[in-house]
């Protein structure tokens, strides 16, 4: 997995004044927790936002005034207007613990119910996996070559080395829909 | 167009409208949507007219999802009436709307199209609105 260093500063008041002081100052309010003690620290917005609006997950190394710290990011609020982060939080992770995250699915090949004039939706484009650090790759691979039209493929088809996938077995990740073209081809040629 | 099926009461309050929308923010189903900037009822004739825009523009392709739905019943009084004598006839329904609440989501469709078509939504709506896509949205020819 993909590893971003970020700077960042602890915060010392932590009031509602404070935190909106942060961000009229362009920063995000955030907290690390799972370690010995939760840290409320700030981080540049434009540093962020590499985080926020990118596909890919990554391990986020902290240096807070000096320290650092392991993390992957657990939740984000947003505005709901003008959509900027409110605030992040973070989960402490270390090399000899697993923890949970998601990770994205990365869709190979070019499936057969595609040529066949389906189309392919990618349900969930994220999985949540259990792993440890030195295991977790930086998308999950499925190949669709195979999917034929109106077939799917579900997370309890799906098995990858020292990972644990943590989403219901049945939970469908990729399916090829029949388009309404092909579908009214396909009622045409029963009719027939 | 859309409307309940039934309503336990036939007439309700105004209310009142104040903030920003709690709920119902964020993109839910597709990669992208158009969201209020703006306080507003939509009434169920207008939201109808925006779904025909997109649908028209999006030539049956992809898909499309009205997040909103008019589920309060609005009155009015017939024309030349003096006021009281009570509360005036339902006259149809809407939907309140405050800022940051998502209109419209699509999915399946190119950027481009998405953007056409919900920007044609937008100009049948009485707000002013918001093109939104999905943070981690990258374009994928396989899909």
């Amino acid at each position: 997995m993909k590893t971003l260093e970020l700077k960042g500063s602890l915060r010392t008041d932590l009031g509602k004044k404070a935190t909106k002081a942060l961000r009229r100052a362009e920063l995000v309010p955030c907290e690390l927790y799972g370690g010995e003690e939760n840290i409320h620290f700030s981080v540049s917005e434009k540093d962020l936002n590499k985080l926020l609006f990118t596909p890919e997950v990554f391990i986020i190394k902290f240096d807070i005034d000096g320290k650092v710290f392991t993390s992957v990011m657990r939740e984000v609020q947003f505005h709901p207007v003008n959509d900027k982060a409110l605030h992040v939080d973070f989960f402490q992770v270390t090399e000899d613990k697993a923890f949970e995250v998601e990770v994205p699915v990365k869709v190979e090949g070019f499936a057969e119910g595609v040529k066949a004039g389906g189309k392919l939706a990618v349900n969930l484009r994220k999985l949540k996996v259990k792993a440890f650090m030195k295991d977790l790759p930086e998308a999950l691979p499925i190949d669709v070559t195979n999917l034929g039209l109106s077939k799917s493929i579900q997370v309890g088809a799906l098995s990858f080395e020292n990972l644990e996938l943590l989403n219901a077995k049945s939970a469908v990740v990729v399916q090829v829909k029949l388009t309404r073209a092909a579908r009214a081809a396909a009622m045409a040629a029963q009719g027939k | 167009m859309l409307q309940p099926k039934r309503t336990k009461f036939r007439r309700q309050q105004k209310g009142k409208m104040k903030g920003n929308a709690g709920r119902g923010t964020e993109l839910a189903f597709g990669s992208f949507g158009i969201k209020s900037l703006e306080t507003k009822w939509l009434t169920g004739r207008q939201i109808e007219a925006a779904r025909v825009a997109v649908t028209r523009y999006m030539q049956r392709q992809g898909q499309l999802w009205i997040r909103i739905f008019p589920d309060k019943p609005i009155t009015k009084k017939p024309a030349e009436v003096r006021m009281g004598k009570g509360k005036g006839s339902p006259e149809g329904f809407v939907a309140p709307v405050s800022p940051g609440r998502m209109l419209f989501e699509c999915e399946g469709v190119p950027y481009e199209v998405a953007k056409e078509a919900l920007r044609l939504a937008a100009q049948k709506l009485p707000v002013t609105t918001k093109f939104v896509v999905r943070r981690d949205y990258v374009e994928n020819s396989n899909v």
